[in-house]
């Protein structure tokens, strides 16, 4: 059998598998709302653990960040770190958040705003902003997807259509089974991710140089200066790894789909004491780098797209199946994540912007229709982008993290200081994502300012929250006072 | 007191440490400085993390407790 229908065969069973075990939930019985979209609120440790652990675990950590070690280097390594900050984050403010959401039948991230300001055109703004910066990181799954596809078929089926393939069934499997049919195909996808990472990035540096640390010695010695800061870039030095770090930490339960799962967990407890334990998976980051870094070395001559280093590595050194197998599990690696994210989109889009827009309560029913119909509209667009806006994936998942981080003041401090008000959260939200766009669209990010070299994102967030406190302290009253400690504790 | 310093001490290891450990050389287990420091940062949190985990384990049990006899 040819290495190319090795390939196209195990890359298929993956897919279709995934798809079929993704349906099982929603083909049993008729899933009401709430079951479909926060699975009923009764996942408890594991699978709860899976669904958070397997969000961060996408197309962007299995080819991105392959392919930023590949291009960039030592930059590279702000990923080592990040989501390690963003649960000590998580461990204070999810079960903050969790418990709220139960009392109160919130489902999404814009309703949560909603009942802590008091503010129905809040909650719209909310959802408007959450819409527009999931997109990117859609994207990145699909362009991911496309990578992967492509490489396993060896070019025969283009990048446009191996988009469109997986993303019908993608689409098919969130219409019928939502929440529950994210979490059993995560399981899965999970233990083969780790496992096909985990061996990539240890063999294949033995393979070509004997160990890890031998691979790193050569390519010291090859590339000086490489796999330090800035590394192969100009101006992504320790300034912009330390704002970006804190950009991503604070911003990583921002995204409004992170917010809707920890709606998903029994009880509060679950939700921190999985942060505990959270971290170790972020080990699991470090082996695709390893795996960018050797790519490097031996890949002549030099990729036109670096994102392409992991499976073209891959497919230099080991026969179709093998190639077939590691793209399985890197589509299910895309595909999970994107079925995450379309769901929470699409939720915003119906509860948040639609039913408040058509100004009546819609039955719960025909909200349900209409949620999953959003679906399909949105990997539309998110195809679209994909095909005709084509960017590096870490580019776009740091696109997104700009945008959705500047929720972080309104939620974060709404939570826990007494004295935020909704003014406050219009002005500090408005000013920063005017920041992020106007840096973004005129190419200013990362912003040179005194020297340093700073996140766009981190910028944006910085002004943001000044404005967010002095304004509250300016409009706060003992009537926001008291009605705000009744949105948290009533 | 103890909460804020476990809570500060992840983020002063990954970021704030960032300036200090810019260098490829020395390799510990085989990675660049600049790469196993955030690494060894993950074990570092799960120990702040767990006794953070202990601590407020605590204090909701002595809320019921103190609840309870009210």
């Amino acid at each position: 059998m040819s290495n190319e229908v090795a390939a196209i065969i195990v890359i298929s069973v993956f897919v279709i598998g995934a798809t079929i075990i993704g349906m099982i939930p929603g083909l049993r019985k008729t899933l009401s709302l709430e079951e479909w979209a926060v699975g009923g609120r009764s996942f408890g440790r594991t699978l709860n653990w899976f669904i958070l652990a397997g969000e961060i675990y996408t197309a962007f950590a299995f080819l991105g960040a392959s392919g930023w070690a590949y291009a960039r280097g030592g930059p590279t390594f702000y990923i080592l770190g990040y989501c390690t900050l963003a649960y000590v984050v998580g461990f204070y403010v999810l079960p903050k958040i969790s418990p709220i959401g139960r009392r109160h039948g919130l489902v999404t991230q814009p309703d949560f705003v909603e009942h802590l300001y008091e503010s129905r055109s809040l909650g719209i703004l909310t959802a408007c902003v959450g819409v527009a910066f999931m997109l990117p990181y859609l994207q990145l799954q699909l362009t991911g997807l496309g990578i992967i596809i492509e490489t396993c078929t060896y070019g025969a089926v283009t990048r446009t259509q191996a988009m469109l393939i997986a993303f019908t069934l993608v689409a098919t499997f969130v219409y019928l089974s939502g929440l529950k049919g994210v979490a059993t195909t995560a399981v899965v996808k999970d233990i083969v991710m780790i496992l096909a990472v985990g061996f990539f990035g240890l063999y294949l540096p033995y393979h070509f140089f004997g160990g890890v640390g031998n691979m790193f010695e050569a390519l010291d010695a090859a590339k000086p200066g490489f796999l330090a800061l800035p590394g192969g870039t100009k101006n992504l030095d320790v300034s912009w790894v330390m704002s970006t770090l804190v950009l991503t930490s604070l911003g990583f339960y921002m995204w409004p789909h992170l917010t809707a799962n920890s709606f998903s967990a029994k009880d509060p407890d679950v939700l921190r004491h999985n942060a505990v334990y959270l971290p170790f998976y972020q080990i699991c980051m470090l082996f695709p780098m390893l795996v960018g870094f050797t790519a490097l070395l031996v890949i002549t001559p030099a990729l036109k797209v670096p994102d392409m280093s992991f499976m073209t590595i891959v497919q230099t050194v080991f026969p179709g199946w093998v190639l077939g197998m590691v793209g399985g599990a890197g589509a299910l690696a895309c595909m999970i994540p994107a079925a995450d994210l379309l769901l929470s989109t699409s939720m915003l889009f119906t509860r948040n912007i639609l039913r408040p827009a058509v100004g009546r309560d819609l039955a719960p029913g025909t909200q349900a229709q209409i949620a999953r119909v959003v679906v399909l509209l949105l990997t539309a667009t998110a195809l679209a982008l994909a095909i005709y806006a084509p960017s590096m994936l870490v580019n776009l998942l740091l696109t997104g993290y700009s945008g959705v981080t500047q929720f972080f003041p309104m939620i974060v401090l709404g939570l826990f200081w007494k004295r935020a008000t909704k003014i406050a959260a219009f002005c500090g939200l408005l000013v920063g994502e005017a920041i992020v766009f106007y840096l973004i669209l005129a190419k200013l990010d990362p912003l040179a300012i005194w020297g340093l070299n700073l996140n766009a994102g981190f910028v944006a967030l910085a002004v943001n929250m000044a404005v967010f406190v002095a304004v509250s302290l300016l409009t706060s009253t003992d009537a926001t006072v008291s009605r705000k400690v009744r949105a948290i504790e009533g | 007191m103890v909460k804020i310093v476990l809570t500060l001490i992840p983020f002063i290891w990954i970021i704030g440490c960032v300036p200090f450990i810019n260098q490829v050389k020395p390799l510990v287990l085989g990675l660049p400085l600049l790469a196993f420091w955030p690494v060894a940062g993950i074990p570092v949190t799960f120990i702040c993390l767990y006794l953070l985990y202990g601590i407020v384990q605590k204090e909701e049990h002595d809320d019921k407790e103190a609840g309870g006899t009210k």
